[in-house]
């Protein structure tokens, strides 16, 4: 007896794992025979279901025919009368109907099921015989039941038959679509739940159709509904309808939205608040009752509500910080919240939202939990105070000491690399801040274990360094790393000692010696860079500096990768020429960037496509025999519509540049599904002077949707004044009839054929590729001032000087230098740096003094190489 | 065949459970005949064309049923098999008021005898009902008998009767044979 009692407790513990741990298909297969015995023994049954179930959520595959064949001894239960039993049978129709055949032979016994005395079998009978049904047998079979199923007085039931008939939207639309009655009915229900469903129906069948929409909620938002499901969801439609319809906020919708912030239920007061607050046009007097209501939430004992508000607010601070200002109070109180998601919220919305007078407090709050959170929270915040920095300047020595307090803390890359960003950030938007910002940095790669980083902060510190008023004091922060860090870093770090030597004449001496120490090092490249510096700073030659130290090379790395490639396979006595590559043009990422940074986001960023518009395109062209004797494009530009966007044929063109040679390549559709078009070119008349068609590449075969590309190679006229000009083009092509669906021709006849499309410019901007001058005098300077041409133009359309900049900028397809693309608010005058090179590699510098005198006035002068192009680009701007 | 038995019989200790085919063409009234075979608490008052099959239970004497009325529509007859394997007796349904559609009912009977699963079990009754007597023109059992060839059956035992489904007329006939058949073939198959 103790024996026994013993293992019966062993046993015990053995059997807390799960039971049907070790299952196999076979045995369980084997098992569901049992199902054929007379009479049926439900406990049984009902467990070797249970298995089957969990075989088959286990990731298991049954075949065809397993799955038939299991389903058919399955059809034997419907015998039993037992519920358990039924009920498993139902879910192991649903989980078998994507795999068995023959499914609908249940459809009769579930139907008798549907519409029986046991409530209990009837809406899982109705959900199982949706699953099972497609669209041909609903409509003969159920469709009498589902209707009567979906006005049933009991709420499971008519719950059931709602849901089910959303799901079969899918394949029967059409079926489902004559069961709008029923479904209006079912929303007078009094349950919730029905309520919800019912609507979910209508506006299912009824989304397509916008009258009917308008009519549903119209008549919706007189009646009260009790479900707050559906007025949540109700509240949803309603928003989408405003948005569409464009309607102001003094319309009958939104007035029920803001009816429904007085509702009873939280739910709907949190959806009508937030529809509110996302809407795109809501002024702040529409806003005020919104937010108090989130307000009120944020002090709620419930974390969900409060978590929801803030996130809310969160949201509004971006579009609307003034509407938030008046929730800091209660902001402040859930810092110190115990939920640290609620608690990082309402951090971040405080900094975007905080008066330059509680900054100080704020960073004393968030120093006190900062070390509790996680990283991704710790970017979130850092994002926030990059925010905060370029709100309020003056207080950059407060929140600069707190970024390098966390600098100095724990953790990983991202987060690091998160604060570095922010603090070059400050020290490029805020002059003032630049020393402080600085010092951090060099203090922080002291002890900085990513490379990456490092290389980074190394790099800014040789371009900042030695315009600051002291550049000595960064020397012994830079050549520490030569000493005491790996390759890549010690490489980066004889870079930024050269740019100290290059443009601070005093220095030179002492860097030269230590270059001259750091040719002695162990790695190739760092004793490569040294070398190359230390003999061109032993130059003495100023221009030398500039061109070859203090400005990059801009060349097109891929570009460059691929003419290296093709001159190693092709000997030649010719040295390799670097002109021959184009320049790369400057990578948006940069902008993006810094538009990234104004608004603040958790989102990450989109991956930067690593190659440029330019590169994708040359690879292109590359594949084109005709094009490859061109060479590699000198600018593409971007593609301009040359159609409608609803016509029969939609083409396209991105206009290539060559040092000689101007190619248009035209991307057409065809939209038309019964016509094929063969022989597809684009004839370009009027000429203007000058321009010569030198080749025309047809697209053959251009069959329905599909996108294809001709090209038309011009040369350019010899004389540069004439080289812009409007192009008429006219696309020429033969068709021939085919059938929609196969989209072969239905004959060999074909017709020609011609469609207008609109003109083309070829201005200067599209022979200009955007390079930036780090040192924009050192290489105005140098441009000397023989070929300067100088002329003064009044804008008088421009009434900023914001605006008359980016037209500029736009206008010449010139890079800004210098940030001189930001204009200071309440300025009079403003001196834009331009930079670029035009086709033919000639370097063009322009500087623009702009004046604001009713409209604006700019003084233009234009220094290049080539005199002509001087001409081009002054001409062209008048 | 004593005392003990009979009241075994009276007590339901012996009651056994049974599974029943009800196959035919469509339209020829099994839905109708199963339910007017139900009790009359649990008839249906209305008969759709079935798809796939029903499940109905009915009793007599003392010998539980469980009728699974397959569908008679062409495209579904090919179920049927499904269900041949574990099936105590076949209930065939015709339609003896039309004639020419014997010949189709007549070569699903043979298919169905022709079924290995049918070939095999040798007691296994079938009972043919030629329904719709009452409809004027319509053959009578005999006749039905002999356009279906059932003379030809020799290792089953067989029985036709004629039906009218929607009064009950000729069903309880045929069902207590049906009966005494099952008795029958079951205590054969557990004395061998």
């Amino acid at each position: 007896m103790i024996g026994f009692k013993r293992d019966s407790k062993k046993d015990e513990e053995d059997g807390g794992g799960n039971p049907f741990q070790n299952l196999e298909k076979t045995t369980v297969l084997q098992e569901a025979r049992t199902f054929n015995e007379t009479p049926v023994n439900p406990r049984k049954c009902t467990q070797i279901l249970t298995k089957i179930l969990y075989i088959l959520n286990q990731g298991e595959i049954l075949g065809t025919v397993e799955a038939t064949d299991t389903f058919f001894a399955m059809t034997k239960l419907f015998q039993s009368h037992d519920v358990i039993l039924r009920r498993m049978v139902y879910l192991g129709i649903k989980e078998l109907a994507p795999i068995a055949k023959d499914l609908f032979i249940v459809t009769s016994s579930l139907t008798t099921d549907m519409t029986g005395r046991e409530n209990l079998y009837r809406a899982a009978a109705i959900r199982a015989l949706c699953s099972i049904t497609d669209g041909n047998t609903l409509q003969q079979s159920i469709e009498r039941y589902m209707k009567q199923a979906i006005v049933d007085r009991n709420a499971a039931v008519s719950s059931a038959a709602l849901v089910s008939s959303l799901h079969m939207t899918r394949f029967a639309g059409e079926v489902v679509k004559r069961w709008v009655n029923e479904a209006q009915e079912a929303i007078n229900t009094d349950s919730i739940m029905v309520q919800y469903h019912a609507l979910g129906v209508l506006y299912h069948i009824r989304k397509t159709d916008r009258l009917a929409v308008t009519k549903l909620v119209a008549k919706l938002t007189k009646s009260t509904m009790k479900s707050p499901y559906a007025l949540c969801m109700l509240i949803r439609i309603t928003c989408r309808l405003i948005e569409e319809d464009d309607v102001g906020t003094n319309s009958k919708l939104f007035e029920f939205v803001q009816s429904c912030l007085r509702h009873k239920s939280e739910m709907v007061i949190y959806e009508a608040a937030h529809a509110i607050v996302n809407m795109k046009k809501t002024g702040a007097r529409e806003l005020a009752p919104a937010v108090s209501v989130l307000q009120l939430f944020c002090s709620s004992s419930k974390p969900t509500l409060r978590f929801a508000a803030v996130r809310t607010l969160n949201k509004v601070a971006m579009t609307h910080p003034a509407a938030v200002t008046a929730c800091n109070l209660d902001l402040e109180s859930l810092i110190t919240d115990a939920n640290r998601s609620v608690a990082t919220l309402a951090i971040t919305t405080l900094l975007k939202t905080g008066a330059e007078s509680s900054v100080d407090r704020l960073m004393k709050q968030i120093s006190s939990f900062v070390s509790e959170i996680s990283d991704e929270f710790k970017i979130v915040v850092v994002k926030a105070i990059r925010a905060l920095c370029l709100k309020f300047p003056r207080k950059h020595s407060v929140l600069m000491n707190f970024l390098s307090a966390m600098l100095r803390d724990e953790g990983g890359l991202e987060y690091k690399a998160s604060i570095a960003d922010t603090i070059i950030t400050i020290i490029e938007e805020n002059p003032e801040a630049k020393e402080t910002g600085l010092a951090h940095l060099c203090e922080f790669i002291e002890d900085c274990e990513h490379t990456s980083l490092a290389v980074r902060i190394l790099h800014l510190l040789g371009k900042e360094g030695p315009r600051t008023k002291q550049p000595s004091r960064y020397i012994r922060f830079i050549y520490n790393r030569v000493i005491l860090e790996n390759a890549p870093v010690r490489a980066a770090a004889v870079s930024a000692l050269a740019q100290f030597g290059a443009l601070c004449a005093d220095l030179l001496p002492n860097v030269k010696v230590l270059l001259a120490r750091c040719q002695m090092d162990t790695d190739d490249e760092v004793r490569d860079r040294a070398t190359y510096y230390s003999v061109i700073l032993n130059c003495n030659d100023a221009v030398l500096n500039n061109r070859f130290i203090v400005e990059n090379t801009h060349l097109s790395l891929p570009t460059l990768e691929k003419s290296l490639h093709q001159y190693t396979m092709q000997p030649s006595e010719t040295p390799f020429d670097a002109r021959t590559v184009p320049v790369a043009a400057i990578s948006p990422s940069e902008e993006a960037r810094l538009a990234a940074a104004e608004e603040i986001s958790t989102k990450p960023k989109t991956a930067i496509a690593t190659m440029t518009r330019e590169e994708t395109y040359a690879e292109k062209l590359r594949n084109i025999p005709q094009l490859a004797a061109l060479g590699s494009p000198f600018h593409s530009s971007p593609a301009v519509d040359l159609t409608e966007s609803e016509t029969e044929y939609l083409v396209k063109c991105v206009k290539h540049v060559y040092e000689r040679h101007l190619v248009f390549q035209f991307i057409c559709t065809n939209t038309l599904n019964d016509q094929l078009l063969e022989n597809v070119h684009v004839h370009l008349d009027p000429l203007p002077e000058g321009f010569v068609v030198a080749a025309n590449i047809p697209c053959q075969r251009l069959p329905y949707g599909e996108a294809q590309s001709c090209f038309t190679v011009l040369t350019f006229p010899d004389v540069l004044a004439i080289s812009v000009g409007s192009f008429g083009a006219v696309m020429k092509f033969s068709t021939k009839d085919c059938d929609p669906a196969t989209g072969l021709p239905d004959s060999d006849d074909s017709y020609d054929d011609e469609y207008m499309l609109e003109d083309l410019d070829v201005s200067v901007a599209d022979q200009m590729q955007k390079v930036a001058k780090a040192n924009f005098a050192a290489s105005w300077d140098e441009a000397g001032d023989e070929n300067e041409l100088e002329d003064v133009f009044a804008l008088t359309s421009m009434q900023t000087l914001d605006e008359a900049v980016k037209n500029i900028i736009q206008f010449l397809g010139m890079q800004p230098c210098e940030r001189s693309d930001r204009v200071q608010e309440g300025k009079s005058s403003h001196t834009l740096l331009l930079s670029g090179v035009f086709r033919g590699n000639h370097d063009v510098l322009v500087r623009a003094k702009l004046a604001l005198s009713e409209g604006v006035t700019m003084q233009l002068a234009v220094r290049c190489s080539d005199p002509e192009v001087s001409e081009l680009v002054t001409n062209s701007v008048g | 065949m004593g005392l003990l038995t009979k009241l075994m019989a009276i007590l339901g200790f012996n009651r056994r459970e049974v599974n029943v085919l009800v196959v035919g063409l469509n339209n020829s009234g099994k839905s109708t005949l199963v339910n007017q075979l139900k009790p009359d608490e649990q008839r249906a008052t209305e008969i759709v064309p079935t798809v796939g099959f029903n499940v109905e239970k009915f009793n007599n004497k003392n010998v539980g049923f469980t009728a699974f009325d397959m569908a008679g529509q062409g495209r579904y007859r090919e179920l049927w098999e499904h269900h041949y394997k574990d099936c105590q007796g076949i209930i065939f349904v015709v339609d003896s008021s039309d004639g020419l559609r014997l010949v189709v009912a007549r070569d699903e009977l043979e298919a169905l005898l022709d079924h290995q699963h049918i070939r095999s079990k040798r007691h296994l009754p079938i009972l043919v009902f030629a329904n719709k007597m009452d409809v004027r023109g319509a053959l009578s059992a005999v006749q039905v008998s002999a356009s279906l060839g059932l003379e030809k059956i020799s290792n089953k035992p067989w029985h036709i009767c004629a039906s009218n489904a929607m009064t009950g007329e000729g069903l309880q006939e045929g069902i207590e044979w049906l009966t005494n058949q099952i008795r029958q073939s079951v205590m054969l198959e557990e004395n061998s």
